[in-house]
């Protein structure tokens, strides 16, 4: 088993439209695991998130047009193997997820295929944080029902993957709303996933993508990608 | 009879449109051999308007025209069924086509600045 510092280790971070937020995050994540590599997925931005991350060091694949979270982050699951990567750790560019917890998820990552990071301090900035609170005890009874393994935060977008899930994840991501659907499609590829309590801060600029017109499809949506998800066959073809 | 000169050259029309297309490659075969299919059977149904009043009764329809719609209606649906299997296909093909752009324009990029 090799080591955290041995282990070659890559940060994801998916960025549309966050010039306000990106510089901070990649400073972030120098200052406290210095020897991971970082690429931003800069998903059709048309502010100047490209030239701030370049410019923050971080290498930069842009895509040509906007192609949403799940064919943006499944770039840079696609990057990492090829790239042959032990973890690959996935963050989001707006400040919410501490660099300083990222330690704690690589870590665990020898040990597990999957580490999610959970957050036991709720981020309250959205609207309305009680329906948020409902449709998240929903996903994760529902996902725990259905993989028999208890998780407590499912939409959790702060997680770091091991060899066996980059390969799955570059194989196949779900497009929109992807967080839910692809711990059900690991479970049912055998893989063996955990969670680690991590601190969570309020974004620091942008706004959340779930509207509350977005949250009843987005409820609808992945409710029936999991189910669909949970009843499939899991054979994937395998991407090179 | 007016009707049927009408319904049968309506038919010849398409069936020849249809066979046209895919000859000056505007549509595919694979697409094409549901239209063909679709205008041999309107062919059929415009000389043959005893046939379609006997499928008529023997489906219990006392309007025999009827049948013709639900026939078109249950097609059009198939259709566009098979249609959005392939913008399903599709969109995939074209995501991951994006995808190896975006890794192939920042390993260039790194390239060029090496040469």
């Amino acid at each position: 088993m090799k080591t955290m510092k041995t282990m070659k280790t890559l940060i994801i971070i998916p960025a549309y439209n966050e010039e306000g937020s990106i510089a901070a995050v990649i400073a972030d994540i120098r200052g406290h695991v210095p020897e991971a590599d970082i690429v931003v997925i800069n998903d059709g931005s048309t502010d100047r998130t490209e030239e701030i991350a370049k410019a923050s060091g971080a290498n930069v694949l842009t895509m040509p047009y906007n192609v949403g979270i799940g064919g943006g982050m499944q770039t840079g699951y696609i990057y990492a193997r090829r790239q042959g990567y032990d973890v690959a750790v996935q963050m989001d560019a707006d400040g919410q997820h501490p660099a300083k917890e990222l330690p704690k998820l690589i870590e665990q990552a020898s040990r597990y295929d999957l580490v999610i990071g959970s957050r036991y301090v709720e981020s309250t900035s959205y609207r309305s944080p009680y329906m948020r609170r409902i449709g998240m005890i929903f996903f994760s009874q529902l996902v725990t029902l259905l993989t028999r393994q208890q998780f407590t935060d499912t939409t959790s977008g702060f997680r770091a993957a091991g060899r066996k899930v980059i390969d799955l994840y570059a194989s196949y991501y779900p497009i929109d709303y992807p967080e839910v659907e692809s711990l059900v499609y690991l479970k049912r590829h055998g893989c063996k996933i955990t969670e680690v309590s991590t601190e969570m801060h309020r974004r620091k600029a942008g706004r959340s993508s779930i509207t509350p017109a977005r949250s009843v499809y987005y409820m609808i949506k992945v409710t029936f990608s999991v189910i669909m998800s949970a009843m499939r066959y899991n054979r994937t073809a395998v991407i090179k | 009879m007016f009707i049927n000169v009408l319904s049968v050259s309506i038919a010849i029309t398409f069936l020849v449109v249809v066979l046209e297309l895919v000859r000056r490659q505007r549509l595919r075969e694979q697409y094409s051999l549901l239209w063909i299919l679709f205008s041999i059977v309107l062919l059929t149904v415009s000389l043959n308007v005893s046939l379609m009043e006997w499928i008529a009764d023997q489906l219990g329809v006392k309007y025999a025209p009827a049948v013709l719609f639900l026939f078109g209606l249950l097609f059009c649906f198939s259709l566009i069924l098979h249609l959005t299997i392939v913008i399903t296909k599709l969109t995939s093909q074209v995501l991951r086509l994006t995808q190896e752009v975006a890794i192939l324009k920042a390993r260039e990029a790194l390239y060029g600045k090496n040469n």
